[in-house]
C-alpha cells in the first residue's frame, strides 16, 4: 500500500513530453496512408499506449494497490464484453450462422 | 504509512468513523476508482454505437470526418494533455505543502480546460453555421451520404457529454482553489485534489481515444 | 503472507466480553429528535429506515396498480378502464415497481442498516453520499410523479424505441426520473463497496464475511458495471425525443434493436441487483434459524460474484425475437443456461445447510422457505425460456410475466420480507405478533400462487402479456389469477397491520431474540447510534453455531469506541492488515 507516491517534476514533465510526442505521432502515421483497417489499429494502439501512460504515471496506477488497478482492468474488460458481444448481432444481421 | 508527522497534529479533516488518515484517504482513493469505472461504461454505450456504426458505413466515417479540423482537434489534445500534466503538478505541490504552487498550478488547469471550451465553442459554431446540427436537424449537404447525420449525432453526443465533464472538471477546481486559499490543504490531507485529479485524468484519456477516432479517420 | 518483519511489527491486544446491555435506554432511534434531525441524519440506519418508508410507499401505489390491471382483466372486454389508461397503468406498475422499489428495496434498505453492523464499523464509508443517494432518489421520484400527472407513459417499462420515441405522453420526464435514480443507485454500490472493502473490524477477514455482505458486494458490482449504461441509453433515447438523433431510429439509418442491447445490458444484471442480495439474507436466514453452519460457504460466497459476472453475458435472451442475428441468439440462449450452475450450487447449499439441523420456523425462517419453493419454479422455467424454440413459442406471453414474477416476486420481495421479519427487531427494538406474521405469510403464498401459476397455462396456450383484450377461453383463468391478487392485497394489509402494531405496542425485542451468532446481534436493540460501544473484535465465522456465544461478543478491551484514540488506532490497524 503506497497511496502516497509523489513523482519528481522532472518525471512528471517527462510523462507529458512523451505524451506530446505520441500525439504527433498519431496525425504524422495518417500523412503515409496507411491500407484500410490497419489505420485503425495504429490509431488505437497508440491511443491505447497513451492511456495506459495517463493511468500508470498520472494517475499513480503503477505504485496503486492491485484492486485499483483491477477495477480499472474491469471495466475495460467490460467495455470489451459490450462491444463484443454487440457485434456478434450487428455484424451478423444479414447471414446466416456462419459456417452452418 | 510512516512520515505521517504532520498528520498527527492536523486531525480536523477526519471523519468520526475513520480511524485514522490513511484508511480515510484509502477509502475516498477507491471511491473515486469505482466511480471512474462507472464514466468509462457510461462512455462506452456510446463508443459501441460508434463501433457499431462505423462497421456498417464505413464510407460515411471516411466522407464525414473530413467536416472535422484535424489540426484543431490535434491542438485541443495538446491543450488537455497538458492540463493534465498541471493537475499531477498540482498534485506534487500539495504532496509536498506547497500550498502556492498547488493555487498556480490549478489556474493554470482551469485555464487550459478554458482553452479547451473556447476551441471546442469554435468548432460548434463553424459547423452549426454551415447546417452540420445534430439529429432532425441536420442540414448540409456537403456529405455525399444518406446517413450522415448519424456520424454528427454520435459526434455531437461523444463531444458534448465530454464537454460536460470538462466544465464540471473547472467547476470542481475552482472549489478546490477555494478550499487551498482557505488552506485547507497540507501534505497530510490533499484527498479532494487527489481525487478530482483522477477525475480529470479520465476526462483526458477519453479525449485521447475521442480525436482519433473522430478527427483520424482519413 | 505475512514476512517476518510483518509479524515483529504486529501488536498483540486485550479482548474482553462486551454481553449487549438489554432494554437501552439511549439508542439510534432517540439520541437525536426532531424531523430536522431525520432529514439531515448521516446515519446508515435512519437512512435505511427513510428508504423503508420511501419504497414502501412505492410498493403501495405499485401494488394498488397491480390490483387495477387484475380487477380491468376480470371480464374479455372492457371493465372498467379504457385501453389507454390500462397502457399507462401496466407502465407504471412495471417501472415504479422495478426502478422504485426492487432495485432500493435490499440494498438500499436492508443493506444501508445491515451492512455497517455486520462489519463492526460505525459508518459507511461516505456517510454525506450516502444521505445524498437518498435525496436523489427522492428526486428522481419526483420527476416521476410530474410523468405521470403530465401525460403519463404508455411504452412499457422498457421503454422500446421507435415506438417510445413517437409515443404522446411525458416519456421524457419518466426517463429522466430513472436516469436520476441510476445515480442513487450508483452512489450505493460505490459506498457499500468501498465500505466493505476498507472497514471491516479486526478480525473480519474475507472468509468471515458474513454472506449478506458477499451478495452485497456482488450487487454492488453490477450496479456499477451496468447502470452507468442505463444512463446513456436513456439519455440517447431523451436526444431523440428531443432532436431526433436517429440513432436509434431506422429512417435515419439507426438501429432500434441497439436500443434493445443497450437497455438490456444494464436491464438484466439488473435483474440480478434484484435477486442476489435476496441470496444473501436467506443465507442469513436459514444459517440463523437452522442452528447450523451454512453449507458450502465459498460455494454460496463465489456463486454471488460468478452470478454477477454470467449476468453481464447473457442480456440478448430479451431480443431472441426482435430480429437480431441467428449467431447472437445462438450464443445468448448458451450463455444463460450457465445462469443455472451458481442458481442451483446456492439452492443445494441452502438445503444441505438445514439438513439435520435445528430448524426453528419463525417468520423469517417461513419466508425463507417461501423463497425457495417458487424462486426455484421461477428459475426453472426460466431455463426454458432460454431454450430458443421453446421462447419462440412462449416470448411476450403470460408465461413470461409469471415467469419473471415468480423470480422477482416469488424471490426476491420473499427475501425482502424474510429480511425485514429478520432485522426487524434490530431496528425498532420491537417485536411483531408471530401468530398474524405467519397468517399473513400464509396468506400471501396461497395468494401468490393462486395469481401466477394459472398465468403460466394462459401463457402457453398463447395469451400475450400486456393485452387489454382477451378471447373467452382465458377467463376462467384470469378471474383465478385476479382473485389471488385480492388475497395478497389482504395479506399485505394484514402484515400493514401487525408491523403497525409492533410499532406501537410491540413487545420491546432482546439484543439477540433468535440466538444468532452474527455480529449485528452482538449489539443492543435498537443499535446505539455508532453501533457498538466497543471496537468489536472477530475470531469465528459469522455462522459458527458449535463455538460459544461468549466468542462472538469480544471487543477490544479498556477503549471506549469514541473518537480518534490513538493507541485504539494503532492496534486496530495491525490486526487489520494481519487478516
Amino acid at each position: 500500500m503506497s497511496g502516497h507516491h509523489i513523482s519528481s517534476a522532472k518525471f512528471l514533465w517527462g510523462v507529458g513530453i512523451t505524451l506530446f510526442m505520441l500525439t504527433i505521432l498519431t496525425v504524422a502515421v495518417t500523412w503515409i496512408h496507411i491500407p484500410s483497417p490497419w489505420n485503425v489499429v495504429v490509431a488505437i494502439a497508440i491511443a491505447v499506449v497513451k492511456a495506459l501512460i495517463v493511468s500508470a504515471f498520472f494517475m499513480n496506477l503503477y505504485w496503486e494497490s492491485k484492486f485499483n488497478v483491477l477495477l480499472f482492468v474491469m471495466s475495460a474488460a467490460f467495455f470489451l464484453l459490450m462491444i463484443g458481444i454487440t457485434l456478434l448481432d450487428t455484424l451478423y444481421r444479414n447471414d446466416p450462422i456462419p459456417s452452418f | 504509512m510512516a512520515g505521517h508527522s504532520a498528520t498527527e497534529e492536523k486531525l480536523d479533516h477526519l471523519q468520526h468513523h475513520f480511524i485514522d488518515s490513511d484508511q480515510q484517504f484509502e477509502a475516498s482513493k477507491m471511491g473515486m476508482w469505482i466511480f471512474l469505472v462507472t464514466e468509462i461504461l457510461f462512455f462506452g454505450g456510446l463508443f459501441v454505437a460508434y463501433i457499431v456504426y462505423r462497421a456498417w458505413y464505413p464510407d460515411l466515417y471516411l466522407l464525414a470526418s473530413e467536416q472535422l479540423d484535424t489540426f484543431w482537434g490535434a491542438v485541443n489534445t495538446f491543450v488537455l494533455i497538458g492540463s493534465s500534466l498541471t493537475v499531477a503538478m498540482a498534485i506534487r505541490s500539495a504532496q509536498l505543502n506547497q500550498i502556492k504552487g498547488l493555487i498556480i498550478n490549478l489556474w493554470i488547469t482551469i485555464g487550459l480546460a478554458c482553452v479547451f471550451m473556447v476551441i471546442k465553442y469554435f468548432e460548434y459554431a463553424e459547423k452549426f453555421a454551415k447546417g452540420i446540427l445534430p439529429g432532425s436537424y441536420y442540414s448540409y449537404e456537403g456529405v455525399a451520404h444518406e446517413k450522415a447525420n448519424i456520424f454528427f449525432s454520435i459526434y455531437y453526443m461523444m463531444t458534448g457529454l465530454h464537454g460536460v465533464h470538462v466544465i464540471i472538471g473547472i467547476g470542481l477546481m475552482l472549489w478546490l482553489v477555494y478550499k487551498a486559499k482557505k488552506k485547507v490543504f497540507h501534505s497530510g490531507y490533499y484527498t479532494p485534489v487527489e481525487i478530482t485529479g483522477l477525475y480529470w485524468h479520465l476526462v483526458d484519456i477519453i479525449w485521447i481515444f475521442l480525436f482519433p477516432l473522430l478527427y483520424l479517420i482519413d | 503472507m505475512a514476512t517476518n518483519e510483518e509479524i515483529k511489527n504486529r501488536k498483540r491486544i486485550q479482548v474482553r466480553r462486551f454481553v449487549p446491555e438489554e432494554f437501552p435506554e439511549k439508542h439510534y432511534l432517540n439520541e437525536e429528535k426532531g424531523l430536522w434531525a431525520w432529514l439531515t441524519t448521516v446515519d446508515h440506519k435512519k437512512i435505511g429506515l427513510m428508504y423503508l418508508a420511501s419504497i414502501a410507499f412505492f410498493f403501495f401505489i405499485a401494488g394498488v396498480l397491480a390490483l387495477l390491471l387484475r380487477t380491468e382483466l376480470l371480464t374479455p372486454a372492457r371493465s372498467f378502464m379504457d385501453a389507454d389508461v390500462y397502457n399507462q397503468v401496466f407502465t407504471l406498475h412495471g417501472a415504479i415497481m422495478i426502478f422504485f422499489f426492487l432495485v432500493p428495496s435490499v440494498p438500499a434498505v436492508l443493506g444501508n442498516f445491515v451492512l455497517p453492523l455486520q462489519l463492526g464499523a460505525k459508518d459507511v464509508a461516505f456517510p454525506r453520499l450516502n444521505l445524498a443517494s437518498f435525496y436523489i432518489y427522492v428526486i428522481g421520484a419526483l420527476f416521476t410523479f410530474y410523468a405521470i400527472a403530465s401525460g403519463g407513459v404508455d411504452t412499457g417499462w422498457t421503454f422500446y424505441t421507435p415506438y417510445s420515441a413517437t409515443t404522446g405522453g411525458n416519456v421524457m420526464a419518466m426517463t429522466f426520473g430513472i436516469f436520476i435514480l441510476g445515480f442513487s443507485s450508483i452512489l450505493t454500490g460505490i459506498n457499500f463497496m468501498v465500505t466493505i472493502h476498507k472497514m471491516r473490524s479486526p478480525g473480519i477477514t474475507w472468509s468471515k464475511l458474513p454472506l449478506n455482505l458477499w451478495g452485497l458486494y456482488a450487487t454492488s458490482i453490477i450496479q456499477i458495471l451496468a447502470t452507468p449504461v442505463l444512463a446513456i441509453t436513456l439519455l440517447l433515447l431523451t436526444m431523440e425525443r428531443l432532436l431526433g438523433i436517429g440513432i436509434f431510429d431506422p429512417a435515419m439509418g439507426g438501429d432500434p434493436v441497439l436500443y434493445q442491447h443497450f437497455f438490456w445490458f444494464y436491464s438484466h444484471p439488473a435483474v440480478y441487483i434484484m435477486i442476489v442480495p435476496g441470496f444473501g439474507i436467506i443465507s442469513e436466514v436459514i444459517s440463523s434459524f437452522s442452528r447450523k453452519t451454512i453449507f458450502g460457504y465459498w460455494a454460496i460466497a463465489l456463486s454471488s460474484l460468478a452470478i454477477a459476472f454470467i449476468g453481464f453475458l447473457v442480456w440478448g435472451h430479451h431480443m431472441f425475437t426482435a430480429g437480431q442475428s441467428s449467431l447472437a441468439n445462438m450464443v445468448f440462449s448458451f450463455l444463460t443456461f450457465l445462469v443455472g450452475i451458481p442458481t442451483g450450487i446456492k439452492i443445494f447449499n441452502w438445503l444441505a445447510t438445514m439438513y439435520k439441523g435445528s430448524i426453528d420456523m419463525k417468520t423469517p425462517m417461513i419466508y425463507a422457505m417461501v423463497f425457495l419453493f417458487l424462486f426455484t419454479i421461477g428459475g426453472f422455467t426460466g431455463i426454458m425460456l432460454g431454450a430458443l424454440s421453446v421462447d419462440i413459442h412462449l416470448h411476450d406471453t403470460y408465461y413470461v410475466v409469471a415467469h419473471f414474477h415468480y423470480v422477482m416476486m416469488g424471490g426476491m420481495v420473499m427475501a425482502f420480507l424474510a429480511g425485514l421479519h429478520y432485522w426487524w427487531p434490530k431496528m425498532f427494538g420491537k417485536m411483531y405478533s408471530e401468530f398474524w406474521a405467519r397468517i399473513s405469510a400464509a396468506l400471501l403464498f396461497v395468494g401468490f400462487n393462486m395469481t401466477f401459476l394459472p398465468q403460466f397455462v394462459m401463457g402457453s396456450q398463447g395469451m400475450p402479456r400486456r393485452y387489454f383484450n382477451y378471447i373467452d377461453q382465458f377467463q376462467p383463468f384470469h378471474q383465478f389469477s385476479t382473485l389471488g391478487a385480492y388475497i395478497m392485497g389482504v395479506a399485505f394489509v394484514l402484515m400493514f397491520g401487525y408491523l403497525l402494531h409492533s410499532l406501537l405496542k410491540g413487545e420491546r425485542a432482546k439484543a439477540n431474540p433468535w440466538g444468532s451468532r452474527a455480529l449485528e446481534w452482538q449489539t443492543t436493540s435498537p443499535a446505539p447510534l455508532h453501533n457498538f460501544e466497543h471496537t468489536p473484535v472477530i475470531v469465528n465465522g459469522p455462522y459458527d453455531y458449535h463455538k460459544p456465544m461468549s466468542e462472538f461478543q469480544l471487543g477490544i478491551a479498556n477503549s471506549h469506541n469514541g473518537h480518534h484514540h490513538h493507541e485504539e488506532v494503532s492496534a486496530k490497524r495491525t490486526e487489520t492488515e494481519q487478516a
